[in-house]
């Protein structure tokens, strides 16, 4: 393959690319979900193909076409490298101010995620019983009308090859599992699932241990048929680790990521409040608020050896001590600030273009245990399950449902509230944290679904989390 | 483009090749061409083609898939084998319905592919032409130009056999003065038709449409809907209502209201893949023709849509609606009815209320109860005494779409192609008009 994506990179700078880069990706899926006791479905997916990007007079163009037979990549290579190239000469007929690439160190590696458990090559028959019996543990109350557990096995095999000499070859392996149990009664209808997802083998789901969770879950979905609404008012708001996660993912993660700040995502995920006069100035959150982007946490979603620019995985500050310190960049990007990539710009397979994407974006740990933050609340709520989200195209005005709420008073949990839902401005919300659980709290949650680019491109990402208390927030639904 | 006969090919080897008692061989091509710009400069541009070859099979009530994109005969046998034997490890689900068996497929028009292939210089004309008009009015730009061809072949052993081949492409852009947004966006059916001016103008004219923003104080205003931002609040009614599986797992309010009056009377909706409006689908994943679904008629419940399972546990006939998504079976080309009460009319006729142009990641945190929440983008304006009066900053809403659709007291005989925020569905809607919408919040700009 070395010679065929040589002889690729040649042709592009035959054809006056200042710089080129070619990404052979194989994919192999497999997916299994078992509802109500049943496999409902079992489905192994592969792909494979290659996508060529080129610099041409300063504009990118980016062509990609399937593998289809043995030999496709020799075949095609020639005609796919001349498409690319066609492509960012008829940009750059329009563009005046042409695309500048911040250095980066050629390298000649590999890498593989390290995974005890190869859950491609276990019995199937395993997965299955695993997958049905959680359906079946779930199903443990009569209010539960549909239960079910989903099996999420990703292997992606990876050559990056470019003109600046790199060959990076690369083997992420990711499992996870979700489940969920549905209760209707009393004209309502709850729900209570679970999920997380992470770079590694099966041991990542043994060690998850959902069967021995259904009876929690399933418990607090019917008990939820017959909770109060969460109060509507300002109150103290406590978020639990996973719902801490997607707070992290769309209200950090999002509008820390440059493209989006330079209005590259305008028409579709929008751009983000954080300028750039405002690194290392704007105060983003409260002293306790540290967070920041790291794509060597191991087993974490966001986690990998480099790249689709051929940039090593890193950590990045994003927030220190509540003051935004960095943006998440490419190598197109980080010259604008005097920097070099952070490494986390990324395609999905083959057939796409890299955009910036965050890796595993986390809330460093506090010094609190959560019975010590619960103690310490005078009124308030946790919340906890995502149930939904919303943001507006800045990252601004967010609203986000959760599927289980308990209040508290003069620190006590007293009551379980359905219908949980909490709203704010985010440099509020951030700048009203107060306290942060500790590590032994800390989780790396894995969010398989990150949504971004036209055309839509999905994410892996991570997102490390504790319980934290944010003071003074609006809660409840107000439909 | 892949050529027909090749893709039959492959669907027929694999066909053959299975042993199962039923066998299903989808055969997904497809070809996409794109360009993004931003600030008035190109920033992606891309071409790309791939092919899937999926195949279902059902072996004594269990079911397997494989998906490959590989083709030789090799690979196909091993796609095939694999979903045997992934149907071989499971237990019997005795209510696994069988493959649909043949029902004719409405013939479509001939694909005329001169007007939906674009080249990449064409794609940056248009770019530079909206650029134009941008820098002419001191604004900035951003925009999509996308085209795509998509090929599907079903065939199963039931003796089902549909081909069909659809392109389309959409155009959008806004522009911009800062935080000061305008937006425009045609969903295109022929490159040849489609003029870039009137469409970037629109967005042009937004932007420009006063050049500072105001706050109000949410509440609930009588609120004038533009038609992509009524595909939004249908979404959630496509998503968590009108799809069987919803209503039959009690999740639905179509489970307990079917029959009833859920909306308000001028309100129906219905899904039409086949109305000349749409982009025309003739058959759903499984091979099953596309029916007409009335859904919500007179503002009363009255239907929902079915793929085989779903339809198979009412002893029905699929409605030609599956779908791989998350949510089953959904209507993915609806239809409102049109109204008699033009736009400017709605504008004329409103004492105080806000005009919205579109929504931005919209989200359903009731699914029972249809409530909806949202912000606003790219051109909210306040209403008074029947003008236009202020640009006003972004609006968070929380309200049930069913309380909305109840309170409509305006639909524009005028309907447009239009897609929501998020997905791909594109549904022929009116601008609406509602007497009370429930905003929750404000944003900053």
């Amino acid at each position: 393959m070395r010679d065929i994506l040589s002889k690729g990179l040649d042709l592009a700078t035959k054809l006056g690319a200042s710089y080129a880069d070619i990404r052979v990706t194989k994919r192999e899926t497999e997916q299994i979900t078992a509802k109500n006791g049943h496999i409902e479905n079992l489905t192994r997916g592969g792909d494979e193909g290659f996508g060529v990007r080129v610099l041409k007079n300063g504009a990118w163009g980016f062509a990609a076409t399937p593998i289809l037979r043995e030999g496709d990549l020799e075949r095609k290579i020639e005609a796919v490298v001349q498409k690319a190239v066609a492509i960012a000469q008829a940009a750059s007929r329009v563009n005046r101010r042409p695309v500048e690439l911040a250095p980066v160190e050629s390298v000649r590696t590999t890498y593989k995620t390290p995974a005890k458990i190869d859950p491609f090559a276990m019995p199937l028959e395993r997965k299955l019983q695993d997958l049905t019996e959680i359906t079946k543990a779930l199903a443990c109350l009569p209010e539960i009308r549909v239960t079910t557990a989903s099996l999420r096995l990703f292997k992606e095999q990876k050559t990056f090859a470019s003109t600046e000499g790199s060959h990076i070859e690369q083997s992420i392996l990711q499992s996870g599992i979700a489940a969920s149990a549905l209760a209707t009664g009393k004209g309502r209808a709850e729900r209570r699932s679970f999920a997380d997802h992470g770079t590694g083998g099966y041991e990542l789901v043994e060690n998850m241990k959902v069967r021995e969770q259904a009876p929690r879950i399933a418990g607090e979905a019917v008990a939820l048929l017959s909770a109060d609404n969460c109060p509507v008012g300002e109150n103290t708001l406590i978020l639990g680790g996973h719902q801490m996660a997607l707070q992290l993912h769309e209200s950090t993660g999002h509008p820390t990521e440059l493209d989006r700040a330079l209005g590259s995502e305008a028409t579709f995920a929008g751009t983000s409040f954080l300028l750039p006069e405002m690194l290392n100035k704007y105060r983003y959150g409260s002293e306790v608020v540290n967070i920041d982007m790291d794509a060597t946490i191991p087993g974490g979603l966001g986690t990998f050896a480099y790249d689709d620019e051929g940039v090593p995985a890193q950590c990045t500050p994003l927030i220190e001590a509540g003051i935004f310190r960095n943006y998440t960049t490419s190598r197109e990007t980080a010259p604008q600030f005097g920097q070099t990539s952070n490494g986390a710009m990324l395609a999905d397979g083959w057939s796409n273009f890299p955009l910036i994407r965050m890796t595993n974006v986390s809330l460093c740990p506090g010094d609190w245990t959560l019975e010590e933050i619960i103690k310490d609340t005078k009124r308030g709520v946790l919340m906890d399950g995502q149930k939904s989200w919303s943001l507006d195209d800045k990252r601004v005005n967010f609203h986000f449902g959760c599927e289980i709420g308990w209040e508290i008073e003069n620190g006590e949990i007293t009551r379980l509230l359905r219908n949980n839902a909490y709203t704010d401005l985010t440099p509020h919300f951030w700048n009203s944290c107060d306290a942060v659980a500790s590590k032994e709290y800390w989780h790396c949650w894995g969010l398989p679904s990150c949504a971004k680019g036209e055309p839509v491109q999905i994410a892996n990402v991570g997102h490390g989390a504790a319980p934290a208390r944010f003071r003074g927030i609006r809660i409840g639904v107000e439909a | 483009m892949f050529d027909k006969e090749g893709l039959v090919e492959i669907a027929r080897r694999a066909l053959s090749y299975s042993q199962a008692e039923q066998t299903q061989v989808s055969v997904i091509a497809e070809t996409m061409d794109l360009t993004r710009f931003n600030n008035n400069e190109i920033h992606q541009s891309l071409s790309r083609d791939n092919l899937t070859l999926m195949v279902k099979v059902i072996d004594n009530s269990r079911i397997g898939v494989a998906s490959t994109n590989k083709i030789t005969a090799r690979d196909i046998e091993a796609a095939v084998d694999q979903a045997r034997f992934f149907a071989s490890l499971q237990p019997p689900n005795e209510d696994l319905a069988d493959l649909p068996t043949p029902r004719p497929i409405p013939s479509t028009p001939k694909l005329d592919y001169s007007v939906v292939l674009t080249t990449p210089e064409q794609r940056a004309a248009w770019a530079q032409r909206t650029i134009e008009i941008a820098r002419s009015a001191n604004l900035s730009s951003s925009g999509t130009i996308s085209f795509g061809i998509e090929q599907h072949l079903i065939l199963n052993s039931q003796g089902v056999e549909a081909y069909h081949e659809t392109a389309s492409g959409f155009y959008r852009t806004i522009m911009n003065n800062g935080d000061i947004t305008g937006y425009a966006d045609r969903i295109i059916k022929n490159a040849d038709d489609f003029q870039v001016e009137p469409v970037a103008n629109e967005a042009r004219e937004k932007a420009t449409l006063f050049n500072q923003s105001i706050d109000i104080t949410p509440d609930e205003y009588v609120t004038i809907f533009e038609p992509v931002a009524v595909a939004d609040l249908l979404r959630f009614l496509a998503y968590t209502s009108f799809g069987a599986a919803a209503k039959q797992e009690g999740r639905s309010f179509m489970a307990t209201q079917m029959g009833q009056q859920v909306m308000s009377p001028c309100v129906s909706i219905w899904d039409d893949a086949l109305d000349p409006e749409c982009i025309i689908q003739p058959f759903d994943i499984e091979g099953v023709p596309k029916q007409k679904v009335r859904l919500i008629d007179r503002g009363v419940a009255v239907g929902v849509v079915y793929d085989t399972q779903t339809a198979h546990k009412e002893s029905k006939l699929s409605t030609g609606h599956a779908s791989s998504g998350y949510y089953g079976a959904t209507p993915r080309h609806m239809l409102m009815a049109p109204g008699d009460m033009p736009l400017e009319e709605m504008i004329r006729t409103t004492k105080r209320g806000i005009l919205v142009t579109r929504f931005h990641y919209t989200h359903c945190p009731d699914p029972l109860r249809v409530v909806a929440t949202g912000t606003t983008r790219d051109g909210t304006f306040l209403i008074e005494d029947g003008q236009i009066v202020a640009r006003l900053k972004n609006l968070r809403f929380t309200d049930s779409v069913l309380t909305a659709f109840s309170r409509v007291s305006g639909i524009s005989p005028d309907r447009r192609l239009a897609r929501d925020w998020w997905s791909t569905y594109t549904s022929v809607l009116p601008a609406i008009r509602v007497d009370g919408f429930n905003f929750t919040g404000a944003t900053t700009f």
